[in-house]
Parts: structure tokens; sequence; C-alpha cells
């Protein structure tokens, strides 16, 4: 059949067709769903060919892309909710307050925290600019529309190596430094001008990322408990308030777009669902709907996200059981001319719903108008869970709330999966002659060098409250970090600390293993700070769900965080799922990217990582140190491909945590630092560079493995810890008491760092030149 | 004046976004700061009770942010929209003594304005300088050491001693102070000669050094400016980041000691001052 003949124009309304479902044969109903960009699937469109049916009427273009919106990936999970109901959800949640578009925790008496992680991965690879810079707003407004002031962002990116020749990218991919510069960019002229400082992240590169790269973005908030205020109506009658930036044809089809594979055309088949963002209509956004909701002007609150202003008016209404009438003339528009579908679905960014009482609105517009911002009112709450669209006065679109929002339910649909069976054989590496140089090489290996070339672009002072910075140590010589401290009250040396990790070694050759390393590292960074771990999130970046080995990697990736977690009684407060992460020639590496939050009661007894003084004790503290180089730095240096992943036992996490943290809270502890990519020797390096200072360290007491895997295996759950003479019995003692192994190590010396095992010599060198090799390597790409 | 009668005036539009931690540091000093919108002062959008009148207050403070977005020269959209209706009044408001602060982007500001320098008069038409993209052409967020070297002008930094090094950081695009290519020569030594020259960046070992010591490549090592009758100052670096030794960098190898940050006596000094003279 003819497809254009199921499509009959509306005689009155501009732009408005009826589509013949009813008539349609299955093949027209997946060529309607590909030329209108729905991306939905036959069975899909099926169910609602039956539903349009028993209602005798053929449904609009709009109630289709509406559909389309709701029912994509992004927007109701439909592939991630099975393994994520079964492992990650449930874990320790009575301590959740609230979990919407951000998760809530409490904080102290008076005030609660907020956090969201997202991941905005398509458009960055397509545009790495405006692409994270939207990621940001997006976060942001997560944040914001719990009634929360956001005081921190995390920013963890993945890209291809720097040094992939251009000509082996494969067609349509964009070159790694290309891509870095621009999200960094995007990152810090969006983030630097809303004012919210960039505290920590990672920056990591891996070969599969190189078709698609990766942008996940956290955010932090803080809000008086009473500000709190949930993404729903409450009753009849309020109505909606569309506050910011004005609706464009920018951000079509963002959702059904982040729910494919990307391929050599996306960047021309695509290129419109990037949106632009405009931080300075964002900025006075945030004030003014801060300031309504702390004014108690306000029902309910949520952020235009995927899907824009169909699945913010569906979902404030459908969560409280209620409905919603919305009237497309009323919405700002940047442009004369948008089709209702394209304004009813298009993903401009900076736009907030406020749903408010009527007696209110006055107030509400007044502010918005006080800080220039756009606000209108384009609704109202029904009663009964049923959405109506209008334009010139002429209804458009009718569903009922729970087949629109409601989603379509897979439980009889899951996808098949196939779990991986990680084969871990070990074949010795040959011993490499000069450790010393393979210590230089790992330093300057791109996952471990110096990142201060992004970070010093982020703001991460402003607001005053970052008291551990992302990066530490003595002036001029600072080296990274484990996490970053704020202190977000005036009147209170309480400090949230925020981290964030994944190691894809791990995780592409073992996802089970590889999603508890996550965990265990996520608690490491936190605690190396003084901080205890309170609660996580994942962001969830995996390849082609319809791909079994995809989902199998999906399904193990959960089991891992669910149990590592519920061993530590650590919820998962907020999340995100971000699948197809594929190009045409590979799928990145599983990347269940983590967000650490933990508590720390007063930050005046924060510790860095950067060595302190001349001639203190250092201890190797957890966990033993074990063959466990699989996935290492060190083995991807010697390109070695095996070994057995690094194992965590949760059950000696927790004791280790524990104990250090006293350690830490007492006073006895000057420099701690977890070790990670490339096991003790780099770790001593980097806090030896950052702290400007020498060590004299002998691995004999560690065990019998071979010298240089003392040093470079990733094994979990150690620390390396600096004590001053004058503490060393209070730290010991400490320890002792709460049964934390530690092996006394060695010293701090002036300007060499040397390694030896039962004194025979591995390594020697001098801190200036381990700095050299630490410090260039992101400025030779990029500087 | 006793301090609790001291009203602040932390001034504001889109896109500044140090105001908080401003605020904060007039507020701890017991003094009486409010946030005011620009649109306040001028009238647009207010109820009565939200109009403000300049003479509201004994000090006022732009703080840091990027102000309109910075999209043009930075601080310029903010000095336009003020100066298009308050220039008189802000003469006058600086020609009684009062004192006016600016910090990164609101040195940036009050340099459109044409407050800063401030040769031969108290307001410019035209500006005599600008803040210019730093010389690494990145944005730039780091520790930055600054010489005190004024000697008694500045309001701002009396209860600094002259010669000391204060740790302020720095976190801009655009900090490079730039004149008249053929005027700079004689615009430095002018500066020198008031007494306008406050703050200079130099390395740990108190030596004038270039990047990253001085970040953005500024001429002089500059970091900080006043007018010649001390009473307006600019400066890139934040002192209210440095308010206490616990926002500082180095406080996990330094000890927090009295709590005392680096740039807390900025804000004493200009206090101190109104105190005394209103």
């Amino acid at each position: 059949m003819q497809l254009d003949s199921l499509f009959t124009k509306r005689p009155r309304t501009k732009d408005v067709y009826d589509i013949n479902v009813s008539a349609a044969s299955d093949p027209d109903l997946l060529q309607i769903s590909d030329q209108m960009g729905l991306a939905l699937a036959l069975p899909e469109m099926k169910r609602i060919q039956q539903y349009f049916g028993e209602r005798h009427r053929n449904p609009t273009d709009i109630e289709l892309q509406a559909l389309g919106q709701a029912w994509s990936e992004h927007c109701c999970y439909k592939s991630s909710k099975v393994p994520l109901k079964k492992y990650v959800f449930n874990v320790n949640e009575k301590r959740i307050i609230a979990r919407e578009d951000a998760g809530v925790m409490d904080f102290t008496d008076d005030y609660y925290y907020c956090v969201a992680l997202e991941s905005h991965n398509h458009p960055s690879a397509i545009e790495p600019y405006g692409g994270a810079a939207t990621g940001i707003g997006g976060i942001v407004r997560d944040v914001v529309c719990m009634g929360a002031q956001p005081i921190a962002f995390v920013d963890p990116l993945f890209f291809g190596p720097l040094n992939t020749p251009q000509a082996q990218l494969p067609k349509g991919v964009k070159h790694p430094v290309y891509l870095l510069k621009g999200v960094v960019d995007g990152i810090h002229d969006y983030g630097n001008r809303i004012g919210i400082p960039t505290v920590t992240g990672q920056v990591t590169f891996h070969d599969g990322y190189t078709g698609n790269c990766l942008v996940n973005v956290g955010c932090l908030g803080i809000m008086k408990k009473k500000e709190l205020i949930h993404s729903w109506a409450t009753a009849p009658g309020e109505v909606y308030i569309y506050v910011g930036g004005k609706t464009g044809r920018d951000g079509i089809h963002g959702v059904t777009f982040a729910s494919a594979e990307l391929t050599e055309k996306s960047e021309e088949s695509s290129r419109s669902a990037v949106q632009v963002g405009d931080p300075i209509t964002k900025e006075p956004v945030i004030h003014a709907c801060l300031e309504c909701n702390r004014k108690g002007l306000l029902q309910g609150f949520k952020d235009f996200g995927g899907g824009g202003l169909s699945c913010v008016s569906g979902e404030l209404a459908y969560s409280n059981n209620l409905g919603a009438e919305i009237h497309l003339d009323d919405v700002p528009l940047k442009e004369e001319g948008l089709k209702p579908w394209e304004i009813w679905v298009s993903e401009s960014q900076e736009r907030m719903m406020l749903v408010a009482k009527p007696k209110h609105v006055d107030e509400i517009l007044h502010i918005c108008k006080q800080w220039d911002v756009p606000a209108a009112k384009v609704g109202t709450v029904l009663k009964d869970p049923i959405i109506r669209v209008f334009i010139h006065g002429e209804k458009i679109l009718e569903m009922d709330l729970e087949f629109m929002t409601g989603g379509p339910v897979y439980d009889s649909c899951q996808r098949p999966y196939a779990i991986p069976q990680p084969v871990e054989q070990d074949t010795p590496v040959p011993l490499p002659k000069d450790l010393t140089l393979i210590l230089h090489q790992l330093l300057s290996s791109l996952n471990i060098a110096s990142k201060d070339w992004v970070i010093r672009q982020y703001d991460h002072e402003v607001r005053g409250n970052t008291v551990i910075k992302p990066l530490q140590g003595k002036l001029g010589y600072e080296c990274h970090g484990d996490a970053a401290v704020i202190k977000p009250l005036e009147h209170s040396y309480k400090g949230i600390a925020l981290t964030a990790d994944i190691n894809p070694r791990f995780m592409e050759r073992h996802p089970y293993w590889g999603a508890c390393s996550g965990i265990d590292e996520v608690c490491r960074n936190l605690v190396a700070v003084g901080a205890r771990p309170d609660s996580l999130l994942d962001c969830l970046n995996f390849g082609n769900p319809e791909k079994p080995e995809r989902m199998g990697e999906l399904y193990e990736a959960c089991r891992g965080l669910g149990d590592t977690a519920r061993a530590l009684n650590l919820p998962f407060v907020s999340g995100n799922v971000s699948l197809y992460n594929q190009s045409t020639k590979t799928a990145v590496p599983p990347t269940p990217e983590l967000m650490g939050v933990g508590i720390v009661e007063d930050v005046r007894h924060c510790v860095t990582s950067d060595l302190k003084a001349e001639d203190d004790i250092l201890y190797l503290v957890g966990k033993k140190t074990e063959n466990e180089l699989g996935g290492s730095e060190y083995y991807a240096l010697l390109h070695h491909n095996s070994g057995r992943v690094p194992r965590t036992d949760t059950a000696q996490l927790k004791t280790a945590m524990t104990g250090l943290l006293e350690a830490i809270g007492a006073g006895t502890v000057a420099a701690c630092h977890d070790l990670s990519e490339g096991g003790l020797a780099v770790c001593l390096a980097e806090m030896a560079i950052g702290g400007d200072l020498g060590a004299t360290i002998d691995v004999g007491a560690l065990g019998d493995l071979r010298s240089d895997l003392l040093m470079f295996s990733e094994s979990n759950t150690r620390w390396l810890v600096e004590t001053r003479p004058e503490k060393r019995q209070d730290f010991e003692a400490i320890l002792h008491d709460a049964q934390v192994p530690f092996t006394t190590i060695g010293r701090t010396t002036k300007g060499h760092l040397t390694i030896t095992k039962s004194k025979k010599r591995l390594i020697t060198a001098p801190i200036n030149a381990l700095r050299e090799s630490w410090k260039k390597t992101l400025w030779d790409y990029m500087g | 004046m006793k301090l609790a009668d001291i009203r602040v005036g932390v001034i504001r539009i889109e896109g500044t976004n140090c105001e908080q931690e401003s605020l904060d540091a007039f507020q701890r000093l017991g003094t009486a700061p409010e946030f005011v919108h620009l649109k306040q002062l001028l009238g647009i959008d207010c109820t009565k009770e939200e109009t403000r009148n300049l003479f509201d207050y004994q000090c006022l403070m732009i703080p840091g942010g990027f102000s309109a977005g910075d999209y043009i020269r930075a601080g310029a959209i903010f000095a336009a929209r003020m100066k298009s209706q308050l220039a008189r009044p802000l003469r006058e408001f600086v020609e009684q003594g009062y004192p006016v602060l600016g910090v990164c982007n609101g040195f940036q500001v009050l340099t459109e304005l044409g407050l800063l320098p401030g040769f031969d008069e108290t307001i410019r038409n035209v500006p005599d300088a600008c803040l210019y993209l730093n010389d690494s052409s990145r944005f730039e967020c780091r520790p930055t050491l600054l010489k005190h070297e004024n000697s008694g002008t500045c309001v701002f930094t009396r209860k600094i001693p002259k010669d000391s090094v204060r740790l302020i950081p720095s976190a801009h695009a655009e900090g490079k102070l730039l004149f008249p290519q053929e005027k700079q020569d004689a615009y430095i030594k002018r500066l020198l000669e008031n007494d306008q020259i406050v703050f200079r960046y130099v390395d740990p070992d108190g030596k004038y050094a270039g990047y990253p010591w001085n970040p953005n490549g500024s001429p002089w090592n500059i970091a900080g400016i006043c007018n010649p009758a001390g009473t307006v100052f600019g400066m890139m670096p934040h002192p209210e980041r440095s308010f206490y030794v616990h926002q500082q960098p180095t406080w996990t190898r330094t000890g927090l000691g009295s709590e005392i940050g680096d740039g807390r006596a900025i804000f004493e000094s200009v206090v101190d001052y109104i105190s005394k003279k209103f």
C-alpha cells in the first residue's frame, strides 16, 4: 500500500494528520514508525493499532509521536527493567527519601542532599560541545526540580585513545582529540557559566570508546527538608506553568536517537536531535524556580527532559493518578511554523514545568519576569487520568495516561541474554629488565597521566565550598586526589565527598567482578579522604540490548553491583540507563559508571593524597596483594592479554573502611591514597609527586609474588597511608583493634622514589623525573 | 557606623554567580549585605517594595560570574545596562567616598564602566582598559599568590601589610589587564605614581613570574587595581574563596590555625573604612 494514502490532513488545523493505522498491514506499521522517526517495534505498533481500534478512530501524528517518545528505551527502560529490578533495586531503600528525577537522602537534621547521574553519549559523539553542555543542563534541572540548590558537578568521560591514527577511525567517527576538546569546552562553558563547581570525575581512554564516546554527568544539590518538592500534581484544577527557554526545532527525537546505534549517517540524520544549551537562560531559571519553591508557591515541579512537553505533562499527572489538559497555543516558541507535534516532543533546553494553585500564578509569573525568564500558563490538571492536547481550540490528542505514560509492559517480552563466561587463564609475562622505565611509562600512560589540562578548565571552587579539591598537594606540584569534599552549609562543618569510578578493562574481561571492583574503588576513594560511603548512583552505559551478549553483560554487571551494594548496605539512590552505545564497528566495553557519595562528619579531619613530610612512616593497609593483573594498566602496557581481574571481599572491605575511617578521624593519618590503576608503585609515585617528597619502600613483606606483580597488581581494598612517627602507636592500635591488616613498608624521604624487595633495588627515580613523565602526556595532545 | 547598619549591595544580573559566597563574606563580619538585582536599581519589573536606590547602600559589590554570558567583551553588557541609567548616581556614590568592589567579572564590569583605572575623572565615558583573553586562551582555575603592593591608598587592603603575599585563587578566561598599546607604559607609570596597583601575581618565592603563577599574562603581573581615591577596587582573583583557611588548597599541609583565610582582610578593611568614615 502507498504509505501516503494512510495520512489524512486535518481540514481545520494546519499540520495535523490522522493516520489510518487500522488499515495498515504489518509492513505498513513498521514503515510508519520508520518514516515518522518513532523507533517503535512491530509489537508496539500493533498495540497502538489495537488501542485506537478499540476506540473506533485513528491516531493523529502527534499521538503517535507522543507514544514514540514515551515508549522509547530512554524513557521507560524497557530492556533494563528486568535486571535492574532483580539485582540493583531494593538495597536499603528505606533510607531513600525520594527517588524521582534525582535521589534524595538525609544529610543533617534540617537538610537533605540530592543527587543525580546521567549520560549524554550519543549527542556528544555527534556534536561534543553541545552534547556535553546540554548534558550538564539536563542534570542540573533534575536536581533543581526536587527543590535543591545544585552545588557540584561530577563529569566522567570515556574516549578512544588520543593517539588513534586518523586512518583507523571508522567512517563518520570523530577523532578522540576533537571529541575530548569539544566535550571539555562544553562542560566548562556551561558549568562555569551557571556557577556550579565541577569537582571530580574521571577521564578514561580505551579502544572501545573510539566509535562511541561516553559523556556522563552527575550533580549534587542541597535543600532544606521543607523545600523538598515532588514531580507530581496534587489536585485537579492546579495550573501547569511553563518556565524557561522557548521551544524550537532543536532536540526533536532526542530520546529515539539515544535508543538506536550510531552509524556513519548519524551526523546527517540526527544532527537535529542534538539540543542547543543556553547557560544564561538556565542560570536565572534556577534562581526563579528555587525562589518560587522557597516561597511555597509550588505543588509540583519537574524538568523537561527526554520527550519534552509530552513526557513532562504526562508524568506530572500520571504519577498521582490525575490527568492534564495542555494548550499548545500558549507555549513560548523560538520560531514561527512549528508543527504541533514538534512543539509537543521538542527537547529544547532550559525548560521547567511548575504546577501551582491558581491563586499563586500571578506571583510566580512576577518572579519569572524579574529574572527575565519566559513563563506561561499552558494547562490545567484534570481529575481523570487522561491527557488532552488542544491547538486553536481543536483537540488533537486524547489518550489514557495509563496507556501513554505507563508504557508497554515487557516482562513477557524480555530480551534474550547470554551470560558471558570469562576465561581467565594466566600466562606469566616475561619480567621486564628496567622496572623504573616501566613506572615512567605507566605514569605517562593516558589513563594514569595528569588530567590537569581538563581539571583546571573547570571552575572547581565557585560557591567557595570546595574544601578538598580535585588536585591536591604542595602549591604548584598538585596531583590527583581520590575524592572531592564540599562543605555545603555555612554553620556546619559536615561535608559531602564525591567520586566517580569504573574500570572498563575489568568490565570487558569480567562484568561481574568488574562491577564489584567499581564499588570497591568508590568506597576506597571516599574513605581515603575521610568520608563514610553513604549512597551510590549508577549510569549503565552498554551496547545494543537487542544483542544477547550485550544484554548478558548488563545482567552480570547488575548482579555485581547488587551483590556488592547489598553486602555494604549502600542504596542506589538514582541512576540512568544508556544502551545502544555501539558504533558501526564495536560496542563500548560495559561501563556501569558509578558515582559515590560519602559523608564527612567534620571536614577539618579530611586528609589528602600528597605526602606531607620527610621521615614519616608508610603503611599498606587492607587486603593482601594478589596475582590479579587481568585488566591492569601494567599488562595493558605490555600488551599482555591475560590474567584474573581483581576480586573483592565485602567483609574485608567493610572492616577496612571502618578501621581506616577511625584512624583518619583520630588524626593519625597524614596522607592516604587508594591503590588503583598501576597499583602500589603508581600510588606511591602520585603521593610523592603531589607532596614533592621522596619515599623508600620495601615490598618484601607483602608476599611471595614476583616483584613486578607486587608493585603493579591492582587488587582491591588497599590504601597507602602516611603517618607521622609520633602518631605511629595510635594509628597501629586503632587498626589492630579494628582487625584491619596493615604492613609497614617504608619511610618518606627527600627527592627520590626507591622501591626494593628484600633490599634488592627494583625502582629508583628522582621525583622530578617521575612528575615530568606524569605531567606531560595530555598536554602533548591537547596543549 | 555600627557594623550591623552597614548595608552592602551585592549586585547581580543573569549569569552573576559568585553572589552567595560574596554576600556570606560580608555577613560573617556582622554587616547587613543583600542581593540586589540590577533591575531593582533601574526600577524595571519591580514593585515599590522591591525597588532600590544606590544610596540605600554604603558599599557596592559586583561579584564574579559570567554576566549576560560574557558573549561580548567580559562585563560589557552588565556595564552598559548599569551605565545607561545609573552613571550619574554612581559618580555621586563614588565621589562621596562610598566604596565599590569588583571581583573577577566584577573587575571586568568596573573597567567597562570606566570606573577603573579612573585616571582623570571618576567615571569615564569610554573604557580606558579591558580585561582580555588569557594568554593560554583557556579558562584557568588555579591557586594564585598575590603580593600586596599598595602603600595605603586602597581602602580594601589597609589591613594587609605591604609586600606580604596572599594565597587567593583565580578562575577566569579573561583576566589580562590590557591598555591601549601606545598608552600602556604611560598608564602603568600613572598607576604606580598614583599608588593604584594593589596586587601583583608572584610565585611561591615571592618573585614576579610567568605562567602559571601569572595565570593570564597580565602586564606587570597586575592582579588588582584601585582608582586614585582608593575607593573603587577591582581584582581578578577571588578573596571570597579564601575567607577561611579551609577553603584554601593547602590547608591539609599547613593546618587550619586560626581559620583566618588570606582573603578575609579585604572585606575587613573595607568594613573598617566604612564604619570609621560614615
